[in-house]
């Protein structure tokens, strides 16, 4: 590349964090932003008393918004609860997820086992915290890898357009044509060992295109803007133009739907598993267990109970997330 | 490195330079769109030049391929757009001979560009600061740190007012001046050669178009760059320009300096267009425009393309034969049959 200079963008993305620091000072100590001051005296008087740090942008004023919106706040907490949980289950209990006492098989839940045994006689509780981590690491996994994926491919088919666009265009439909659940089952199926890996890398070999439609369409808008002609005026190259002016003002709705479809795909993977064609055992895992619920619904319903529980709640979390990042990225929706 | 005095005469006196000629000369440059509708002419054979330190205005209505033509120096024309025929010849070079890369390496640093909407050139998400740094650290490399200098020196040189403070300050934070301001700040940062002004001050108020002329005008004075100003507006010209190219439909109808083409008309179109201007000294209020509407520039008229609004207009001539663009008087050209009796009656 001509111009491999340091990384603009996650530069500023720096600063951006600063800034919302800044703001938060400038909010507490009482101030009224926003005032767009254009004479040297009003702006040097606001700077004195230093209340003109006010800065706004896309993501600023997101954030802004979302926190004052309880339902992205109650999702965020349950999200960061979950993390912990995956990161660090030893927190939450001390008991070994393996450990099998079949005496006490299917026992219920009752006050020094929460939730009771599965049928091998192991504490489900401990279980249940334990399986947050394959969800969770599955669910990141494949949208973190699509959302690359549609960038590269978005870019390249909305911003170079032609035999490119019909190209990359055409692979999507041909994928729109595979039923997820279905091509799921045929390619794991005839796969030897499913592991973490091999699961994921089928959710996210299904799930790129609707992702990358986005970014293409995103791409196509912003390359129409007047400030893409001008920075092409002013001698930007493409990569650069790509880089510097479209993404950053393009990638909204790819977030937004990313960090949708990652409850999907967390449901995605319960589902393989449940139907037998996702992890194996011995791993511990949502989907799994709720497999191994479904002949004892009846006898012993915390079984089921309790990871569909955490199941659910974990998408949910993702899909209110979701939601409330759209409405805070767009502008139109305030 | 840039010697010698303004003068008056501005174009039309050779100035000493390190190459021969022109510092851009423009050669029958013709323009098409070729859409499924048919195929758009937008410029049609246009030739002018332009010197160090010299302002050109193009004048036109909307449509008259002002734009396009200052896009086709720049090298933006995209698909469905192509340049037809003829020579951006600068500095000796003639550009639609160069590579895309070389191409952009004269955008910016040598050629560069300001755009009539500032607020939609500027990129929202990144501060001003951030936008004006840009230049030095894509064209020169320099560091983030001595960008941002440069981007306060430059933000300074256009007159923002407490410039330090405004630089981590975002585009929407701006008025339309000062958001125009930064435009030009960005497109003098290089010091290039050649800029061009596409509507400079279309979007603003009244008396900050006037600011923003005069500051042009004195970078123009400090830099000597050759100035480039697309504008529909008569004013906007009188103030800056030293000589004016009047387009319409495609092609240059008239050209002189602005002195002589205000006070004397050889086009008819132009005459018209400065009747249509609104007057103080006029005792009814009622504005006199040019009647009819520009033409399609899919079906331009047979003849002079001005003949279907032109009130001058004879038949079978003006109808019949394309008028060349001609001397008609000292340091006058005009593409028009009767242009001796144009300027005879202006005068």
């Amino acid at each position: 590349m001509p111009d491999d200079e340091p990384l603009h963008g996650p530069d500023t993305l720096v600063e951006d964090e600063d800034e919302e620091a800044r703001l938060e000072d400038a909010m507490a100590r009482g101030a009224t932003g926003g005032l767009q001051v254009e004479s040297a005296t009003a702006t040097a008087a606001a700077a004195e008393g230093g209340v003109s740090d006010y800065q706004a942008s896309l993501w600023g004023d997101a954030w802004r918004q979302l926190r004052k919106n309880p339902l992205f706040l109650a999702a965020a907490v349950l999200l960061i609860l979950f993390t912990v949980m995956a990161v660090a289950p030893g927190l939450f209990t001390s008991r070994d997820p393996q450990a099998a006492d079949l005496s006490r098989s299917v026992e219920t839940p009752s006050s020094s086992h929460w939730f009771g045994f599965d049928i091998q006689g192991r504490d489900y509780y401990t279980r249940v915290i334990y399986g947050t981590r394959v969800s969770l690491i599955i669910g990141l996994l494949v949208v973190g890898v699509d959302i690359v994926i549609a960038i590269i491919l978005g870019s390249i088919a909305g911003y170079f357009g032609r035999f490119w666009d019909g190209f990359i265009g055409r692979m999507a439909d041909i994928w729109f044509a595979l039923p997820t659940t279905l091509a799921g089952i045929v390619f794991l199926s005839v796969m030897g060992e499913r592991g973490l890996l091999q699961v994921s890398f089928v959710l996210i070999f299904l799930a790129w295109p609707t992702l990358m439609r986005l970014m293409r369409s995103s791409v196509l808008a912003g390359k129409e803007s007047d400030y893409v002609l001008a920075a092409r005026a002013l001698g930007a190259s493409n990569w650069r133009i790509l880089r510097v002016h479209i993404l950053p003002n393009g990638i909204a709705p790819v977030i937004v739907y990313g960090t949708i479809s990652v409850g999907i795909i967390i449901s995605a993977e319960a589902a393989l598993s449940f139907l037998g064609v996702g992890l194996q055992l011995p791993a511990v895992s949502w989907g799994l267990m709720i497999s191994g619920a479904q002949f004892r619904i009846l006898q012993s319903p915390h079984l089921l109970l309790f990871p569909a529980l955490f199941l659910s709640t974990l998408v949910l979390c993702f899909i209110i997330i979701g939601d409330a990042l759209r409405d805070a990225l767009d502008p139109r929706l305030r | 490195m840039r010697t010698g005095r303004k003068t008056q005469e501005g174009a039309l006196v050779e100035m000493d330079g390190s190459f021969g000629g022109h510092l851009l000369e423009v050669r029958d440059l013709a323009v098409e769109f070729n859409t499924d509708y048919g195929d758009v002419h937008a410029v049609n054979g246009i030739n002018y030049t332009l010197d160090q330190g010299e302002s050109l205005a193009i004048l036109g209505e909307s449509g008259s391929g002002k734009t396009v033509s200052a896009l086709a120096i720049m090298g933006l024309i995209d698909r469905p757009g192509r340049v037809a025929s003829g020579e951006i010849v600068y500095k000796g070079v003639d550009l639609l001979k160069l590579s895309g890369t070389e191409r952009r390496s004269i955008r910016g640093s040598e050629i560069s560009m300001i755009f009539q909407d500032a607020l939609s050139a500027l990129n929202p998400v990144f501060t001003v600061g951030d936008q004006i740094a840009e230049m030095f650290r894509v064209h020169r490399g320099n560091s983030r740190r001595d960008a941002m200098a440069k981007a306060l020196e430059l933000m300074d040189r256009v007159r923002i007012p407490s410039a330090k403070e405004r630089l981590r300050d975002y585009p929407h934070q701006f008025s339309g001046g000062m958001r125009q301001r930064v435009m030009i700040a960005i497109g003098i940062s290089l010091d290039p050669d050649i800029l061009i002004a596409d509507e400079p001050t279309t979007a603003l108020d009244v008396t900050v178009q006037a600011q923003i002329m005069e500051l042009l005008a004195e970078l123009q004075q400090e830099t000597r760059m050759g100035l480039i100003l697309i504008t529909h507006d008569l004013g906007v010209v009188a103030e800056v320009a030293d000589n004016v190219s009047v387009m319409y439909a495609g092609k240059i109808v008239e050209q002189g300096s602005v002195g002589d083409i205000y006070a004397r008309p050889s086009h008819p179109y132009t005459e018209r267009l400065m009747n249509s201007l609104p007057r103080v000294d006029r005792k009814s209020g009622r504005l006199d425009p040019i009647k009819g509407s520009p033409p399609s520039l899919m079906r331009i008229p047979s003849g002079c393309p001005f003949h279907p609004r032109c009130p001058r207009a004879r038949f079978p001539v003006c109808r019949g034969e394309v008028p060349p663009l001609r001397v008609v008087a000292a340091e006058r050209l005009s593409a028009c049959h009767f242009a001796e009796e144009v300027l005879g009656d202006a005068g």
